[in-house]
């Protein structure tokens, strides 16, 4: 009887949180959902894609107790096993990103509600409607005003407090359990995403209800170093944006130059077409050692943390502008502006600033003053050449290389002036700096990869922000029947292993009329590529979100539209309400929305929370080899594993024998292992069979570009009935299919997961 | 100073229960030879050429035929495999063949029963390492072995880190010969 009140009490309290009374949709079984309460879908997902641990090393050492050994089968001194520890790492990382993305939405929420007061109503442009896609089907909430975010915001950082608690030593005992509470922590990370970006958009005015954002110029080349450069670098806009404010207010935007790394650039570009992208986070230290930036600003997430020691080695002056990262300088907040511009350029201090209009002013300032005054050259490469002479070329720095390069070998070639091998090092370097760190001889490898950067600009489309409703109206019955063949998302970090992967998986999905939609420094390194007639993929295909489509939706928190999109075409195409609804959205969009997430660069754990958040919703996430390193993934064996779904039309369950999609984290060892891979994880069970013999289409001619002559191994899995099999390869396939003894089958007729397992939802609740 | 490792099982400093380190190739063919069921995995890597242009899929080829072991590709390796007049018995992505290695009840790639020694030969070292680590927690029955140039700590037998491709590829040779010696 307690336990009813009790959750009647808190029932009532979501209710009144989330402003139940307003019916602009009936709830679902599920508002602002606590740990236990989507287990039940978790558990579905994992018993058909089971987590497949990596260990890094063999031991757990979070506790006193340790170091424990979790080999052959040991437990550690608190009773935990391998498999478990792994998942709790997961976690840990999972609630890192998830962490990151809120507590950014967080900052930027207190600082535009500051500015704009909390009743700032949210207006995303007449073409979006549904503005709020991920806080409105986990939280239940409309959001209405800024204020409204915060009632999400506080939800998310609730459920943070629980999850972390979990991870202490001695609590949660199995794998799956952290799994679902991993996949929990990276669900909340796509409404804390979305909170983020969703204020900036509307505190900021960036882009919205708008496909045709302007094309935006990236690379060193683009920097004007003859005048003085400010450098911001991370993710939150706070800094960037005011310092443009600054600018502007003073007449003095043509005569200072502002740049960017990582997704701060692409905030800042969203912000003002006049801000150049240098490149992602693998540019950072090569760039910052060159000293073209006067001054430069650190904010927060994928900053270096050695960034106050590069800029002193090369005379740029540094200012970190948040909390989260204050390098144990002086915090000058509360000092006059000219003081601190005085003690800059005389005495070459470095301050955190934590109010941004200061910290604009303080940088503008030192950047105009300091700037005539200091040398900015490239090395040469007769410079260069001399330098490279001491390499010994011991193999040293390739034993650490990240990316397992023979960085020796290319500088080795620098001394004997052959700069070839260096410039495709350079291009696929991811700049962590591990092999100079490493260097007997202490070569200068960064100053010597200099000589090999290209000063090449590209093209990059800004960030848009959410996808408009109106799209996906149009797109919504193509993609469930499969006739738009799938939506490609490539998202995160960008470098490994190879930086040109990227822009080649978005031409050749492109080409093919998939949807291809881009988020972080993926979405920057896409660009940074030009095809024979010297066009990049931006300029090359149109920016809808339609077939044939190359959408830069926006920095990292812009991820949040994606698996918003998702939700959308079960919302708004087919009429799925989506209010405190997540298992029934997660459900529609794993068995019938063809979507494949690409992370194929991904190095950090806001990637991680990303990609498990999408993994939760029903999309599978390919990832780059070097991900292994991630610990888990979460794989099928397609021809032994359970492919039942209920047809909820009928109210049978039926075995529908064919892994769609096959795994839902899944690494690739090269690009041209992903490519028909990605296509083949788009195959979706409610596919029509004009839909899957375009799917199929793509998936074969993939495999025969990429991997060799034949079909693929398991062509078979996927053919329904003949009607299914491409027209371009009927005759192959036929005659494969009868020499394996394959037998036709139904296609299910309305799939769905619900029904299936123990659940709260009625399978009707799947039907429009 | 060299490091010297305590008396734990896992080395400590590493935080790995390391692979033995063999250099002898005659002890890498007897290794292989008393495998009941071995399974070659053969990765990207061997796409390339050493420096007297022999292709390094050329010496996996080799290996498995001198000792009969059948192969499985990895990544896009089957199209050159097929190309070199060889059949692959199987065709798994690295994860994928691990995934299928830990279950003891798996028949392998000849349905013939698990495997009790699998080689990796060309696979990333990342991605490589990661995976014999799976294998080396998650696949108690079976044995690990590399014959890539660099270390692998999460294998059971893994080569050196060769400085000089030359005294791999003698390696390889002399372990080609070793294998075609038979018994």
């Amino acid at each position: 009887m307690a336990e009813v009140k009790e959750i009647t009490r808190k029932l009532e309290e979501i209710h009144e949180k989330i402003k139940a009374e307003i019916p602009w949709e009936p709830v679902g079984p599920t508002p602002m959902p606590e740990m236990p309460d989507l287990r039940q879908w978790d558990m579905r997902l994992l018993k058909t894609y089971a987590p497949f641990y990596a260990p890094f090393c063999d031991l757990c050492c979070f506790c006193t107790y340790g170091k424990c050994d979790l080999t052959e089968g040991r437990r550690g001194a608190c009773g935990i096993d391998i498999a478990t520890q792994q998942a709790r790492f997961v976690l840990l990382a999972c609630l890192m990103g998830c962490s990151a993305h809120a507590a950014h939405g967080g900052h930027i929420l207190e600082f535009l509600i500051e500015r704009h007061g909390a009743d700032k109503k949210i207006d995303l442009g007449t073409s979006i409607e549904v503005e709020a896609p991920n806080i409105r089907t986990v939280v239940g909430l409309k959001p209405e005003t800024l204020g409204d975010l915060q009632i999400a915001l506080e939800y998310v950082f609730k459920e943070i407090a629980h999850l972390l608690d979990s991870c202490h030593t001695g609590q949660e005992g199995n794998a799956l359990d952290y799994e679902s509470k991993a996949l929990h922590a990276s669900m909340l990370d796509h409404v804390g995403m979305e909170i983020a970006d969703i204020a900036q958009i509307v505190g900021f005015n960036y882009p919205t209800s708008v496909a045709e954002t302007p094309l935006v110029e990236m690379g060193w080349g683009a920097i004007d170093k003859s005048k003085p450069v400010i450098l911001v670098s991370g993710h939150n806009p706070a800094t960037s944006t005011v310092v443009i404010d600054y600018l502007r207010e003073h007449n003095l935007e043509d005569q200072v130059e502002v740049c960017g790394l990582c997704c701060t650039a692409l905030e800042t570009t969203r912000y003002s077409d006049k801000a150049k992208i240098v490149g992602p986070l693998s540019r950072a230290l090569f760039f910052m050692r060159t000293g073209i930036a006067d001054v430069i600003m650190t904010d927060e997430q994928c900053i270096r943390t050695d960034t106050p020691q590069e800029a002193a080695k090369v005379g740029s002056a540094m200012i970190a502008c948040l909390d989260k990262a204050m390098y144990g300088l002086e915090d000058a907040t509360d000092l006059d502006p000219d003081e601190i511009v005085r003690r800059m350029v005389d005495n070459k201090e470095q301050f955190a600033i934590l109010d941004s209009p200061k910290a604009a002013e303080v940088a503008v300032k030192v950047a105009m003053e300091i700037a005539p005054q200091r040398k900015k050259g490239w090395l040469t490469e007769e410079e260069a050449i001399e330098l490279a002479k001491k390499c010994t070329n011991c193999r040293m720095c390739e034993q650490v290389c990240p990316n397992l390069f023979n960085i020796g070998g290319g500088i080795t070639e620098v001394a004997k002036g052959n700069f070839d091998l260096i410039r495709q090092q350079f291009l696929q370097c991811i700049g962590c700096g591990k092999c100079e760190e490493e260097c007997p001889n202490n070569v200068p490898i960064f100053k010597i990869m200099q000589t090999a950067a290209s000063m090449e600009t590209w093209k990059c489309r800004a960030g848009r922000g959410p996808v408009m409703d109106t799209e996906i109206r149009n797109v919504g019955a193509p993609i469930t029947l499969g006739t738009i063949p799938g939506v490609i998302a490539l998202v995160g970090c960008s470098n490994y292993p190879n930086i040109n992967d990227i822009a080649d998986m978005v031409d050749e999905f492109a080409r093919r009329k998939y949807i291809v939609v881009l988020t972080g420094c993926a979405a920057m390194v896409a660009g940074m590529k030009k095809d024979e007639d010297g066009l990049t993929v931006y300029e090359k295909y149109p920016p809808d979100f339609d077939g044939g489509g190359v959408v830069n939706i926006g920095s990292c928190v812009a991820n949040a539209h994606i698996s918003g999109a998702a939700i959308k075409i079960a919302n708004i195409f087919a009429a799925l309400p989506l209010r405190g609804n997540y298992e029934v959205m997660a459900d529609y969009v794993l068995n019938r929305v063809g979507a494949c997430g690409v992370a194929w660069g991904a190095m950090s754990q806001k990637a991680a929370s990303i990609g498990t958040g999408f993994n939760r919703l029903g999309v599978p996430v390919v990832l780059g080899p070097h991900s292994s390193k991630y610990r888990r993934l979460y794989l099928s064996r397609k021809e032994e594993d359970d492919w039942k779904a209920m047809d909820a039309r009928k109210k049978e369950i039926v075995d529908t024998v064919e892994p769609a999609p096959e795994h839902l984290a899944y690494v690739c060892e090269t690009k041209e292992k992903a490519m028909p891979m990605i296509a083949k994880l788009c195959i979706r069970r409610n596919d029509t069979p004009q839909g899957r013999a375009i799917k199929l289409n793509h998936y074969i001619s993939l495999y025969k570009k990429y991997i060799g002559p034949g079909l693929p191994e398991d062509l078979h899995l996927f053919v329904r009935r003949d009607a299914d099999i491409p027209l371009v390869y009927k005759k192959e396939v036929r005659a494969h299919l009868q020499e394996i003894g394959w037998q036709p089958r139904e296609p299910i007729g309305l799939p769905t997961l619900i029904g299936t397992y123990p659940t709260k939802v009625p399978v009707d609740a799947v039907i429009h | 100073m060299s490091a010297v490792i305590p008396r734990h099982r896992v080395n400590v400093l590493t935080g790995i229960k390391s692979a033995r380190l063999i250099e002898d190739p005659v002890e890498y063919a007897s290794l292989i030879k008393k495998a009941k069921r071995p399974l070659l995995v053969v990765g990207p890597l061997l796409l390339k050429s050493l420096p007297d242009g022999k292709l390094l899929m050329e010496y996996a080829l080799d290996i498995a035929k001198a000792a009969g072991i059948p192969i499985c590709a990895t990544a896009q390796t089957r199209g050159k495999i097929v190309e070199l007049g060889v059949q692959p018995d199987c065709v798994y992505d690295t994860v994928e063949i691990a995934n299928a290695l830990k279950d003891p009840d798996w028949q392998g790639v000849k349905k013939e029963g698990n495997h009790d020694l699998v080689i990796f030969f060309g696979i990333r070292s990342d991605l490589g390492n990661q995976s014999l680590s799976t294998l080396k927690h998650f696949a108690p029955h079976l044995k690990t072995m590399t014959l890539c140039i660099h270390y692998f700590p999460h294998a059971n037998y893994s080569l050196p880190n060769f400085k000089k491709d030359a005294k791999w590829q003698e390696f390889l040779e002399s372990l080609i010969a070793n294998l075609e010696k038979g018994d």
